[in-house]
């Protein structure tokens, strides 16, 4: 090993050296050190002839040195790393708040640039969940194989069979299926609602709330039924991370039979692929 | 960069620390993936390749070692300490302060170690909600599966991952409390100590300086070594011992 610790050339900037680090103070703390002190070495003319154009006072935008830039997009890169593994979309108020701060004025080129990286080095790629949504998700541009879930430190998700069971059942059933639909299916397979399960734990908490909330499915109530009952649909993350071609060869290999087996649904998930191929106009850089 | 280097930093992102023979077979699930016929690079130029692309980022794959048998171990760890950190997204603030309050006491004993019970009557002194000890023994636990802390015999200290993560902010905060190993001259929390002059050093470390030697003495004050020497570690021993237990094991499943 080495005998003497190498002085990094990369040092962190100053004024987080004499600062308290706080590690541990969580999302909701300010945003860290470098959107402060960003004004230290800035010229006192460029400061003024912000000011003098701009009625109240904000905090100084003077030049941010190459290394502070460096640092919020690495702040940034890993700010939205840690909140996709959570599989719950990122709000691009979340972001300006926990992570932009002060560098607000440059937050397109930020999430562009961070944006990136997150591609290049990572292989992720920052998509937003719906047009004009100002909600992300990071999508997996490399196929996940089999032989990962051998090598994974996290239990992958074993809960991702039973999504695909209930993508598969919306699909198959006209892109969307009632409630109690899904149920009458599942019990055949030894799933549910109200029995706990070994692999899922809660199904119908799994459903109807965990994948709901990370945008898998849609979950809306029917209006006029009673029993109240409620109807299912693909969610926007589906049509992102899968498609309809994906969902229906999954389908096909459970059943041991061929996709076209299904005319109609080899029909539209045909459509789909046709329409994922013409060139899409919606990239990462946010919505105004 | 290429998809082998991409998978295999988005695997080694599932794992909060992994050993070096997992990580080796990581490496090489990734190259079965993407480019079958390559040869697979050498661990540690694969690892500087990655870490030079990693640099821009302020992240980069550490190695380390357990403080207890000198394992080598990898973690993709943060260089530039801000309030963006994998600990503080998955706990609450009164968890983590009580992380925090362990890791004060594990620093300042002089095992390395803080008894449950030192942690635990902190309780009342945690920033955030109010949390009773009942409570504060299942976080404690939810430390030890998310490989923060380890514990022995009711005893807490820092797992690896911790230190790799976190010896920046430690030697930071905590510059006059915190112990430096007279070999490696990294942050030591387990470790020896010399009877005679008070320098410390890593089991491992240990273990590497002292082989084969019949008559340790301290490197600082060359007083007579009181300690038990450890042994170095030896990967093929261990890869022997864990396919022996592997064995071992499926032929006892077989009997049903």
């Amino acid at each position: 090993g080495d005998m003497l610790q190498k002085p990094r050339s990369r040092g962190r900037p100053n004024s987080q050296a004499e600062r308290e680090r706080d590690w541990g103070r969580g999302a909701a703390e300010e945003a860290p050190s470098t959107s402060r002190g960003a004004g230290s070495s800035q010229e006192a003319r460029s400061a003024s002839s912000q000011g003098s154009r701009r009625a109240e006072a904000s905090p100084e935008v003077g030049p941010r040195s190459q290394q502070q830039l460096e640092l919020k997009v690495a702040e940034l890169v890993q700010f939205l790393l840690i909140k996709d593994q959570k599989k719950i979309p990122i709000k691009r108020t979340d972001i300006l708040k926990h992570v932009i701060g002060d560098y607000k004025d440059i937050f397109p080129d930020l999430l562009k640039l961070a944006a990136e990286r997150l591609e290049y080095v990572f292989g992720y790629k920052l998509v937003e969940l719906e047009p004009k949504s100002n909600t992300y998700i990071l999508i997996n541009t490399l196929e996940p194989v089999e032989e990962d879930a051998e090598v994974r430190g996290d239990q992958g998700t074993p809960t991702t069979g039973l999504l695909m069971i209930v993508l598969g059942l919306i699909f198959m059933k006209g892109n969307t299926i009632k409630e109690t639909e899904v149920w009458d299916f599942l019990r055949r397979l030894g799933v549910y609602p109200t029995k706990k399960h070994l692999v899922f734990g809660d199904p119908k908490k799994l459903i109807t709330e965990e994948f709901v909330r990370q945008r898998y499915l849609e979950y809306r109530r029917i209006p006029h039924t009673d029993p109240v009952d409620y109807e299912l649909q693909w969610g926007p993350r589906t049509n992102l991370e899968t498609s309809k071609m994906k969902v229906l060869k999954f389908v096909a290999k459970v059943h041991n039979q061929d996709p076209k087996d299904w005319p109609a649904q080899y029909c539209e998930a045909l459509a789909d692929e046709e329409a994922r191929a013409r060139p899409e106009t919606s990239g990462p850089a946010p919505s105004s | 960069m290429t998809d082998v280097h991409r998978r295999f930093l988005q695997l080694l992102m599932t794992h909060g620390v992994l050993e070096e023979w997992d990580v080796r077979r990581l490496q090489k699930h990734c190259y079965r993936v993407h480019d079958r016929t390559a040869a697979v690079e050498e661990l540690e130029d694969f690892i500087n390749n990655i870490n030079s692309v990693l640099e821009s980022l302020y992240i980069e794959i550490k190695k380390g070692a357990t403080e207890d048998d000198g394992r080598p171990v990898y973690a993709l760890v943060n260089l530039a300490t801000t309030s963006v950190s994998k600990m503080a997204s998955d706990f609450a603030e009164n968890e983590l302060d009580l992380f925090r309050k362990a890791l004060e006491l594990i620093i300042d004993s002089e095992t390395g170690f803080a008894s449950s019970t030192n942690i635990l009557n902190l309780v009342d002194q945690l920033k955030g909600k109010k949390m009773r000890k009942k409570e504060a023994e299942q976080v404690l636990q939810k430390f030890v599966q998310n490989k923060w802390l380890i514990e022995k015999e009711g005893e807490f200290t820092l797992h690896s991952r911790a230190i790799l993560e976190m010896e920046q902010y430690i030697r930071e905060t905590y510059p006059d409390a915190v112990k430096i190993c007279n070999i490696c001259h990294s942050l030591l929390i387990q470790g020896q100590s010399c009877e005679t002059c008070g320098i410390r050093m890593h089991l491992p470390c240990v273990a590497k300086y002292f082989q084969s030697n019949s008559e340790p003495r301290c490197p600082h004050c060359n007083d007579y070594w009181p300690h038990e020497i450890p042994e170095v570690f030896d990967p093929e021993k261990e890869r022997e011992a864990a396919t022996s237990r592997a064995t071992k094991r499926s032929l006892r499943s077989r009997q049903h």
